[in-house]
C-alpha cells in the first residue's frame, strides 16, 4: 500500500503513470501565492524531483495566499523553508533549493537540469525572461498570474505549433503600468486555484492523462465564478522581441525592456556607495518605519519628501536607492529615472528585508 | 483589471469594420485604454493581426497579470 494508491488505482494513471511522476523533474519558479499550492500538490502527487527558486523572505503580508508558510516562518527564506516543510511531510521526494531571483546569467544552467517549469513569479521582467528561455530552450511552461480577483493559466512551448508568451502579449508593459498584489491586493485563495491549476496541469503533462491546456488560455474570475477560455495560435516572436537565440537571450537586459528600473544588491550597493564618486545611498522609507538602519554611509530622505522635491539629489550622479521589500525604490527609481535622465538610478533587491542587507550582519 | 476603468464589465459596441479600427474607436471612446497593454480576442479567438468583423463578435479584452 502506498500513499499514492488512490491515484494508481485510475486507470489513466496507473503504476506506468505514478513512476512517469516519479521520475519527473520539475523547476517551480516562486514560493509564493502560486508556488505554495503548487508545490504541495506536485509534491503530494509523487513527482521525484522539485526545484524550489525563491530569493525572498517570507513576510507576515505574505501568510494570507502562501499556504506552506504560519508565523513561525516570517523572516525565514521562502525556497529553503518551503523544501524543509516538503520534504517533512513527503520524505519521498527530492527537493533542490535556489535561494536566488533568476536572471537571464544564471537561468539558463539551472533550466538544463528540468524536464519543465512552472512559473510563480510576480514581475513582468522575470515572466517575459523564464519565457524566452524555455521558448528557446524548448521547455515546457506552465504559466499562471493574478491580479486582485482573476487569474489567466495556460502551457506554454508543448505539443504541435506551440505558442508562448509573446504569441498572446507580444510587448512587455511598463513598469508600474499593472499594479502588483502588494499595492491592489489579492484575495488569498485565488492564487490558490490558479497555483494548484498550474500542478493539475503539470501532472497532465507529465502522465499523459487528458488534454493539456495548451495554445489556449484560461481566465478566472473568482467574483463572478466564471472561467473564460481563448484560443492562441503561434504569432511571429521576431516581430516581438524575441531574442533569436541564447546568446541573444544572455545579452537582453529584460529590466530595461520591462521598464524596470535597475536593480542591485545590497553588496554592490554598499560597495559603489563606497567606492563609485558621487554617488549616494538613500534609505527612503518613511520616518518611523522600521526596522531602523543607522549608518554614516546611508542617508534618510523619505520617498514622499522625493516625490515633491529631489533637487538634494541633483548634485550626485549615481543615486542608490532602498526602502523596506525593493518595491517602492524600484518605483520612485524609475520616478527620479525620468528627472535624471543622465544620472544613474539603481534600486537595492529586496530591501532592507533581503537576508544580504546590512540589517542581518549587525546588532539590533 | 481593464474592466474595472471602464463603466460596466460587458457592453455592446458600435459596429466597426475591422479589428484594428475597432481597438481605435475603443480608445476614442474610454481614452484609458490607450495606455495599457492588452490583447484583443474575438470570438474567444485571440487576434493578433488586423481581421474583418461582421458585427457580432463578441470582443475580449485581455490584460496581462503579473501577479504571483
Amino acid at each position: 500500500m502506498s500513499r499514492f494508491e488512490r491515484q494508481i488505482i485510475l486507470p489513466e494513471l496507473g503504476p506506468e503513470g505514478q513512476q512517469k511522476l516519479r521520475q519527473a523533474r520539475v523547476l517551480v519558479l516562486g514560493a509564493g501565492g502560486l508556488g505554495c499550492p503548487a508545490l504541495l500538490h506536485l509534491c503530494a502527487a509523487g513527482v521525484g524531483t522539485i526545484g524550489i527558486v525563491d530569493g525572498d523572505v517570507i513576510a507576515q503580508s505574505n501568510l494570507n495566499r502562501q499556504t506552506l508558510f504560519g508565523h513561525s516562518h516570517i523572516g525565514l527564506p521562502k525556497a529553503q523553508t518551503a523544501a524543509e516543510i516538503l520534504k517533512e511531510k513527503y520524505p519521498d521526494s527530492s527537493l533542490e533549493v535556489f535561494p536566488h531571483f533568476l536572471n537571464n546569467k544564471n537561468v539558463l544552467d539551472l533550466l538544463v537540469q528540468y524536464d519543465l517549469v512552472l512559473d510563480g513569479s510576480d514581475n513582468f521582467a522575470t515572466r517575459f525572461m523564464i519565457n524566452d528561455a524555455c521558448t528557446l530552450m524548448n521547455i515546457p511552461l506552465i504559466m499562471g498570474a493574478i491580479y486582485k480577483y482573476e487569474g489567466q493559466v495556460t502551457v506554454f512551448n508543448y505539443g504541435e505549433n506551440p505558442v508562448n508568451y509573446r504569441d498572446v502579449f507580444p510587448i512587455p508593459p511598463e513598469f508600474g503600468e499593472i499594479p502588483n498584489c502588494s499595492e491592489t491586493g489579492v484575495l488569498g485563495v485565488l492564487p490558490g486555484l490558479i497555483g494548484t491549476l498550474q500542478a493539475a496541469e503539470a501532472i497532465k503533462l507529465i502522465t499523459g492523462i487528458g488534454k493539456v491546456l495548451t495554445n489556449r488560455m484560461l481566465f478566472y474570475n473568482l467574483k463572478s465564478a466564471g472561467f473564460y477560455e481563448v484560443a492562441i495560435n503561434p504569432g511571429s516572436n521576431e516581430k516581438a522581441g524575441f531574442p533569436k537565440d541564447l546568446v541573444a537571450f544572455s545579452n537582453k537586459d529584460y529590466n530595461i525592456t520591462c521598464g524596470l528600473s535597475r536593480s542591485v544588491s545590497w553588496e554592490k550597493a554598499l560597495d559603489w556607495s563606497r567606492s563609485l564618486k558621487s554617488s549616494i545611498l538613500v534609505d527612503i522609507r518613511e520616518p518611523g518605519e522600521e526596522p531602523v538602519l543607522d549608518r554614516e554611509d546611508i542617508h534618510k530622505i523619505p520617498m514622499g519628501k522625493l516625490l515633491k522635491d529631489c533637487s538634494g539629489l541633483q548634485g550626485y550622479e549615481n543615486i542608490i536607492l532602498f526602502c523596506r521589500s525593493g518595491k517602492r525604490s524600484e518605483k520612485l527609481a524609475v520616478h527620479l529615472k525620468n528627472q535624471f535622465p543622465e544620472k544613474k538610478v539603481f534600486s537595492v533587491e529586496g530591501g532592507i528585508l533581503h537576508p544580504t542587507s546590512p540589517l542581518n550582519s549587525i546588532e539590533i | 483589471m481593464l474592466a474595472e476603468k471602464l463603466p460596466q464589465q460587458e457592453f455592446e459596441f458600435p459596429y466597426q469594420k475591422n479589428s484594428q479600427e475597432l481597438l481605435e474607436a475603443l480608445g476614442k471612446k474610454f481614452p484609458v485604454l490607450k495606455d495599457m497593454k492588452f490583447s484583443l480576442a474575438v470570438d474567444k479567438q485571440l487576434v493578433q493581426e488586423n481581421i474583418r468583423l461582421k458585427g457580432n463578435e463578441e470582443i475580449a479584452l485581455l490584460p496581462p497579470f503579473s501577479g504571483g
